[in-house]
């Protein structure tokens, strides 16, 4: 399913793009719809997609039992496709029926290469997030 | 009388002055306007972005003003909370999310994430910032004095 740019403007991660960037960042996404139960990023695997809420309920489970619930639009979902090791931390899971916006790691990663701007504002939201998340994975809290 | 006893006659040095400082007054407030535009043009190109968070605080706002009163637990859902709290309590608090999933399944609770999710959303189940859950019994006492009121 192709993606409206109104629909990228309402989400905070890229609240401070242009128009022009925003459309970019159209081109990469994708809609799709999980289930109940599906597994959509799971620990251990190789990250290659990040995932935006747009509705649904998600559990993201991390090492030692610990887990994150994510229950608005806008919350991301494996960043770690954007970081090296480009391995996913936790396992994101859908607690309830959703629809998310997938987006290909390295497609996102070519396209901030050649616009430095641009992976000024959205790198420095993803660092945000993860340092956010970063004290789940190690236990340091 | 010519020139600049004229001039001097009938306060001509005072007006000039008032219109030198009328002109430049007005030169300066036009250049801030114009030093502002590219604000003003910003704001309408992003009139969207802005909407959207000015809804999205309005809705958090409304979240935060909900009481456990307001909250509704599906039928299904309240019947399933006693088994969750069961299991709650055997594995003792803070609990595992993904645990408590695991254990709901092998005890065949129906939709187990789905109620999970219900339990959550109504904070009978809360996080406790390490990563961990906790059990609300403030809020659980919330719930059946409503049931109870609404019965």
């Amino acid at each position: 399913m192709t993606v409206d740019i109104s629909l990228i403007e309402s989400l905070d991660i890229f609240a401070d793009l242009k128009p022009a960037e925003m459309e970019q960042i159209a081109s990469l996404m994708h809609k799709t719809r999980v289930t109940e139960g599906e597994v959509i990023a799971r620990r251990g695997n190789s990250a290659h997609t990040c995932f935006i809420v747009l509705s649904g309920n998600f559990m993201i489970s991390f090492n030692k039992g610990r887990a994150i619930t994510l229950h608005n639009k806008g919350d991301v979902m494996g960043c770690s496709a954007f970081v090296a090791p480009f391995n996913y931390t936790g396992t994101a899971t859908a607690l309830t029926n959703g629809e998310v916006l997938s987006m290909p790691g390295q497609d996102f990663l070519s396209l901030i290469k050649s616009d430095p701007a641009l992976s000024d504002k959205i790198m420095k939201k993803i660092n945000e997030i993860i340092s956010d998340r970063s004290p789940f994975l190690t236990g340091d809290i | 009388m010519y020139g600049l006893d004229a001039i001097s006659a009938h306060n001509g040095w005072q007006l000039s002055a008032l219109g030198i400082s009328i002109v430049f007054t007005g030169l300066m407030i036009l250049s801030l306007i114009i030093a502002q535009i590219h604000k003003v043009l910003e704001f309408w190109d992003r009139k969207h972005t802005y909407w959207q968070r000015i809804k999205k605080l309005v809705r958090r706002k409304h979240r935060s003003e909900e009481t456990a009163s307001d909250l509704v637990l599906p039928k299904n859902v309240k019947e399933s909370t006693h088994r969750f709290k069961l299991l709650i309590e055997q594995m003792g608090e803070p609990f595992s999310l993904p645990k408590l999933l695991g254990f709901s399944k092998k005890c065949g609770i129906l939709h187990s994430r789905s109620s999970v999710n219900e339990l959550l959303r109504a904070k009978l189940i809360i996080p406790d910032g390490n990563g961990y859950f906790l059990w609300n019994h403030e809020i659980e006492k919330n719930i059946k004095v409503s049931m109870k009121t609404s019965s």
